[in-house]
């Protein structure tokens, strides 16, 4: 055996690698739990961790082994534990990133190892950019310091025999209490009021103006008192070794909480009047269309922006206004522009890959076939396109202009086919009532560009909704496929859930500016059609009933879309009636579930369309 | 080795509430005192907002959760009294077998004592209108405080633990060699006092 010295030597050296994993474990322990995993925030992650730290001396090989592991930023908490991590029997997660470059704290350095946890609040319009902005306000929110004090020389090393055993006694107690020790501080970082703060950014999808960061220095800076007198503070007895003492402590503010609390996302916007909601008035179904002919007050932009692709439904429910494909809403005129242009847009077919739920969008179809023909049956009694607005051109043009490509009637007819298969059509009760007859395909289909013609389609005669009406509905060219999305959305909506949660809402960017709204209904700003099929669902929901005699039922926004297929069809078109009520009676109540279920409506609102078609070409000619 | 004992603060919570509370506390407990290798596993709790830390062990985990449907059956049979329940650490002496006996003794070198008042509140007319969100009646706003005031002591109890874990680390045994997450033998009693009052 080695001269005693030697031993002691080792257990020198072995001691000192137990602090120094001491170290390293402590600062995995306190970061593992306070810094958001790297993979699942984008802003919080990289440009969040900063590490200042001042080297002291190289720390032991030791240190290097752990530093290599962990690997990058994202590894999150996916690595496996390495070896490394079972130090102290505590086997954690690898932590990436933060260890990395991460001089360990070398049992002889006198410095401490100061963690700061930070409470990062981002302004609203942060700055991706991992640059530091001045912009954003840093709180420290806890610090932890671990300090190995050289406070006595023990005699250690020498002496006999029994030293070693001593010493291995020693080691074996040192160990079992930076054992209990990193156990205890395991659990208090859990405790502490960061960890919600931590938890939550975590959990939570939503974006947050507030995120964590940490820096590892070992310079105490000290607090400003303000600061510190709203600390408390919490220290773990020490661990007492030969050579002197591990000291860990805490100061932690009490009231993280508090400045963190920003359960506003950064996104979503609330939309406390959305259609349907209680808080909206319930006579406002519909989107007050500035249109004049309208009457509704409807100011376009008042609408939620989340909104907008609602409106867009709304709009072409409404009628008309040759928003779709051309700019101009007379209706005449979008009967020609219209078709081609629907034709363009309108990709015959059925449901959008989009979500399944699309038994809206079949209903959508269907109202917009019957739209359709509303602006070239204008004149016509029955059809009307009025139907969205007794007597408003305007619904007439957007009638037309919904159901794009199509919808024109009298060529309509022809185009209706095509349009038939749009999906889009939302359910809109009034387009059913007209639709005998008026059903001209024209499901408006989604490109309802918005703009202008929206705007003013919306207001729909009796209801402003105000709020469907601030959709900026842009062309899309697949409508459709945002229709059914939107409008099985919608319906859920209504049934299940009173906030909105519509997937269309998000694309604010999608729509087109106001501006282009008015009128040009070219395709520019372009609603993402999940956002006009939401919209146009919604918008048919709620609307009111084109003609008067309609009005009872339409405005049924939380039913279900049979439901309101059946108010709205109350009206009188014998044939057509019986034929879209059966179509609608058949197709049940708004199934909403399965693409199945949605297939099978479209197939009725198919069947629908085409009898409405006959009959209105039977009209007309 | 002298014994350390831990009277934890006293807790006063519900029925429903027993098994939650005591398995965090017990799991806390036994979490400092499992020094084998273990993989953390944490816990949040559904009525507090509060998170423990689990061994990882299942074994041990069915252990505890059987150890709390005994108390709580017995509290059951014992309402609204004060009740308490031991979690001892002992450590395994193999006492030369008399020849009337091979006990083994055990020696405790540590024992926790939680205290629970359960009370046994009336259920309170929950009435809940199916806009409850937005209404809070004054009986919802008592049950929030108290849970409220639950959570805080319940923190306050987990902070006792770690105090004392800290403080008293002497008298803990050398780490037995083992597999797994090798822990100190244990038990959890109700105190005799307690089961024999009703």
């Amino acid at each position: 055996m080695a001269p005693s010295h030697n031993h002691s030597h080792s257990d020198a050296a072995k001691m000192e690698q137990i602090i120094t994993e001491f170290y390293t474990k402590s600062l995995h322990i306190i970061l593992e739990s306070r810094t958001p995993y790297v993979s699942s925030r984008n802003f919080s992650g990289e440009q969040i961790m900063s590490m200042s730290m001042s080297m002291s001396s190289p720390s032991s090989s030791s240190s290097s082994a752990s530093a290599s592991a962990s690997a990058s930023a994202s590894a999150a908490s996916s690595v496996r534990p390495r070896p490394r991590d079972k130090w102290f029997n505590l086997a954690l997660r690898g932590y990436p990133g933060a260890m990395e470059n991460l001089d360990l704290w070398h049992h002889s350095n006198p410095e401490p190892m100061v963690v700061d946890v930070v409470l990062v609040q981002r302004p609203l319009d942060w700055d991706p950019t991992p640059n530091f902005s001045p912009t954003r306000e840093e709180i420290v929110i806890e610090r932890w310091v671990l300090q190995y004090d050289h406070t006595r020389k023990v005699k250690d090393n020498h002496s006999s025999g029994s030293s070693r055993r001593s010493s291995n006694t020693t080691l074996h107690t040192l160990y079992k209490k930076s054992m209990l020790l990193l156990r205890s501080l395991y659990l208090t970082v859990r405790l502490l009021p960061a960890y919600k703060v931590f938890r939550d950014l975590n959990s939570s999808a939503q974006l947050r103006t507030f995120s964590l960061a940490y820096h590892v220095s070992s310079v105490i800076e000290p607090f400003p008192r303000s600061a510190e007198a709203e600390m408390q503070r919490f220290g773990f007895t020490p661990v007492e070794t030969s050579v002197g003492r591990l000291c860990l402590s805490v100061l932690y503010r009490s009231s993280v909480l508090d400045l963190s609390s920003d359960p506003t996302p950064l996104t979503p916007q609330v939309i406390p009047d959305y259609v349907g909601s209680p808080l909206a008035e319930p006579l406002k179904r519909f989107p007050s269309l500035p249109v004049a002919g309208l009457g509704n007050h409807g100011s376009p932009s008042s609408l939620p922006f989340s909104r907008r692709h609602s409106w867009s439904f709304d709009l072409y429910r409404a009628s008309s206004p040759s928003v779709s494909f051309s700019p101009s809403p007379t209706h005449s005129e979008s009967n020609a522009s219209i078709s081609n242009p629907a034709s363009r847009r309108f990709p015959p077919t059925s449901l959008p890959p989009h979500p399944p739920g699309t038994s809206i969008a079949h209903k959508n179809t269907t109202s917009f076939d019957e739209y359709c023909p509303s602006p070239t049956f204008s004149p016509s009694p029955s059809p009307s396109p009025p139907i969205y607005i007794p007597g408003t051109h305007l619904s007439k043009d957007l009638l037309r202009s919904e159901s794009a490509p199509v919808n024109i009637p009298t060529t309509r007819l022809s185009n209706l086919p095509a349009l038939s298969n749009k999906q889009y059509l939302p359910p809109s009760p009034p387009i059913k009532s007209t639709s005998s007859g008026t059903l001209r395909t024209d499901k408006f289909a989604g490109p309802i560009q918005t703009g202008a013609a929206v705007e003013q389609l919306f207001s729909l005669g009796k209801d402003d909704n105000r709020k469907y009406f601030g959709t900026k509905i842009s062309s899309n060219d697949s409508p459709r496929i945002s229709f059914s999305r939107s409008s099985s959305r919608s319906l859920q909506d209504d049934f299940d859930d009173p906030e909105f949660d519509c997937p269309f809402d998000v694309d604010d960017d999608d729509m087109t500016d106001p501006g282009s709204r008015p009128g040009s209904f070219d395709q520019k700003g372009h609603i993402s059609q999940d956002a006009a099929v939401g919209d146009l669902v919604r918008m048919l929901k709620k609307a009111p009933p084109l003609c008067p005699e309609f009005s009872s039922s339409v405005n049924v926004p939380q039913a279900s879309g049979s439901e309101i297929w059946s108010s709205s069809i109350q009206e009188p078109r014998p044939a057509a009636q019986d034929a879209v009520s059966a179509s609608v009676t058949s197709s049940g109540l708004v199934r909403l579930k399965t693409t199945a279920d949605a297939l099978e409506e479209l197939q009725g609102y198919r069947e629908m369309k085409k009898l409405l078609l006959k009959q209105g070409s039977k009209s007309y000619t | 080795m002298n014994c350390e004992v831990c009277q934890l603060k006293e807790l006063e919570v519900e029925h429903f509430e027993i098994r939650e509370v005591l398995r965090c506390i017990l799991h806390t407990i036994v979490f400092h005192r499992a020094l084998g290798l273990v993989r953390p596993k944490d816990v949040d709790l559904e009525l507090f907002d509060v998170t423990y830390v689990q061994c990882g062990d299942v074994e041990l985990e069915k252990k505890i959760d059987e150890k709390i449907e005994h108390f709580i059956s017995w509290v059951e049979k014992h309402p609204n009294k004060k009740s308490q329940i031991c979690l001892s650490f002992y450590e395994v002496k193999n006492k030369q077998p008399y020849w009337f006996t091979n006990k083994i003794e055990r020696l405790y070198w540590e024992q926790w004592y939680i205290n629970l008042n359960v009370a046994q509140h009336l259920k309170a007319h929950s009435s809940k209108s199916h806009n409850s969100k937005v209404v809070v009646d004054p009986g919802e706003e008592e049950r929030i405080a108290r849970r409220a005031a639950v959570e805080a002591s319940l923190r306050e109890v987990l902070f006792q633990i770690i105090k004392f874990v800290n403080e008293k680390k002497d008298h803990v045994p050398p780490i037995p060699n083992g597999d797994g997450v090798v822990y100190f033998p244990h038990e959890i009693t109700i105190p005799r006092k307690f089961l024999s009052s009703s």
